[in-house]
């Protein structure tokens, strides 16, 4: 669709006879026309173009280059061109590539083979691109979800405990002091201090502090968090809320707190008031709500 | 080994000429942007000494986009505008003294008075437009070249303005 400005072409002198005879009859012309006329008569402040132009051609100048011209210029582009190709490449394959979910989000990827995670709220993985496809290990801290294409052993390394598998599906998760390992697929191997055991589908074990439990079966194809579910076993409250503050990307203060009962369940996390409902009544505290990003939890039990 | 011809620009005689060409135009352009005198000059002088220092590289013909390019650039790191402050040059409006009385005089004046505070008021788009238009005589095309947009694109800034304008003399019927 063609936009016309007639004001435009009137100025520049473009209107036709006809145009310009109905804009005359307009109430506006008068004003119009003295704005044009009056509007040429402005000046722009007065330039002494001899003295910039000295000061232009006295500055040092680059010596005349004796190479031909196309010669010179087309080699170097060329020679950064293929440093800069080879710069680049090189560090892309050689160096740690982070995959990184943020509080409050979850974040999918694939690796080189084709691997696929999910990263948890606040999770981090590095792992190197180059020969992955040889040597398929990977640092993970926080929680993540593993589906692991068939090749050879695919390796997660913690800091509390290292898993190993061959190709399957399991959740891993690190946390403080504890260390969880789900297995939805497969088989699953599990290094924990001096402790190795082999898990597989349905099966889940946990570490804390030295001591491993193992959990209920499992018959969920994947891990609750990804289907915005919170689901504990026997886990207390400081890592309850560490939970909820890393989903919805909050912060939650809590007071006064004394209980150090044991939570198994799950806590639906789609909607935050509802989490931190059922979380208040269970372990009997006061929600208060500062800001849409901040809550506080205090203990209702005497102290 | 040959020595090198000097190309085109290189030659100081079509240096100078071509900035006595385009130089004051340029400095105006960035004047009518941001108002401040002195940062439109320098950004002006840096851009053709630029030019300068790349001649060998820049055919002729390219030269006038090329420093303009530059220019457009250096004035993205401008942060501070100010007011543009234009005069009514010394025999606007003379020819009329003899002929008309006091009164219509002193009308006229309020009126270029006004004019040059509501131009100074219009938006930066359109103020730039509308004074390389009038000022310096620029057509639309020269524009829409030098300001990288479309002769469509300048023209609406030029209708757009003209109405702006308009708008600050309702009560002059």
């Amino acid at each position: 669709m063609e936009e016309n400005y007639p004001l435009a072409k009137w100025l520049s002198g473009e209107m036709t006879e006809a145009e310009l005879k109905e804009f005359q009859a307009h109430p506006d012309f008068a004003i119009y026309e003295k704005i044009k006329k009056y509007s040429a008569a402005l000046e722009a402040p007065a330039f002494d173009d001899t003295k910039v132009l000295t000061g232009i051609l006295n500055t040092p100048k680059k010596a005349i280059k004796t190479i031909s011209l196309t010669q010179h210029w087309l080699f170097r582009v060329a020679a950064v061109l293929v440093i800069g190709l080879g710069v680049f490449f090189t560090f892309k394959n050689f160096s740690a590539a982070t995959e990184y979910a943020e509080n409050g989000n979850q974040k999918n990827f694939f690796l080189p083979d084709n691997s696929e995670v999910v990263l948890n709220s606040g999770s981090e993985i590095q792992y190197k691109k180059w020969n992955w496809d040889n040597n398929r290990t990977l640092e993970l801290e926080g929680e993540a979800y593993f589906k692991v294409a068939k090749g050879k052993k695919f390796e997660v390394n913690t800091a509390l405990g290292k898993v190993t598998v061959l190709g399957t599906q399991f959740n891993v998760k690190q946390r403080d002091n504890r260390f969880d390992v789900t297995c939805y697929e497969g088989r699953v191997k599990v290094n924990y201090n001096q402790t190795q055991m082999i898990i597989t589908k349905g099966m889940s074990v946990a570490f804390e502090d030295g001591k491993m439990m193992t959990l209920p079966q499992i018959t969920a194809q994947n891990p609750e968090w990804m289907a915005h579910e919170l689901a504990f076993y026997q886990e207390d409250l400081k890592a309850i809320v560490g939970e909820i503050e890393r989903h919805f990307n909050v912060t939650l203060e809590l007071k006064n707190n004394a209980n150090t009962q044991l939570f198994t369940g799950v806590i639906p996390a789609k909607d935050i008031n509802v989490s931190l409902e059922i979380l208040a009544t269970t372990y009997h505290l006061k929600l208060t709500k500062v800001d849409k990003n901040k809550y506080i939890l205090e203990s209702l039990d005497a102290l | 080994m040959s020595t090198e011809e000097i190309s085109g620009i290189c030659k100081e005689a079509v240096f100078s000429t071509f900035f006595k060409s385009h130089a004051k135009a340029l400095r105006n352009y960035l004047f009518y942007k941001f108002g401040n005198e002195d940062q439109a000059e320098d950004i002006t002088q840096d851009a053709f000494i630029k030019l300068w220092q790349n001649c060998a590289d820049v055919p002729l013909e390219k030269a006038k986009s090329y420093v303009y390019t530059i220019a457009n650039n250096a004035s993205l790191n401008v942060i501070a505008h100010q007011k543009v402050v234009l005069n009514y040059a010394k025999n606007s409006g003379k020819s009329e003294l003899t002929n008309e009385n006091p009164e219509f005089i002193l009308e006229e004046d309020q009126f270029k008075l006004k004019l040059n505070k509501a131009i100074q008021n219009l938006n930066e788009t359109q103020r730039v437009a509308f004074l390389m238009h009038r000022i310096d005589g620029k057509k639309y095309a020269e524009i829409a070249a030098e300001l990288e947009i479309s002769v469509k694109a300048v023209e609406k800034r030029i209708h757009l303005a003209l109405v702006e304008l308009r708008k600050e003399f309702d009560h002059f019927k």
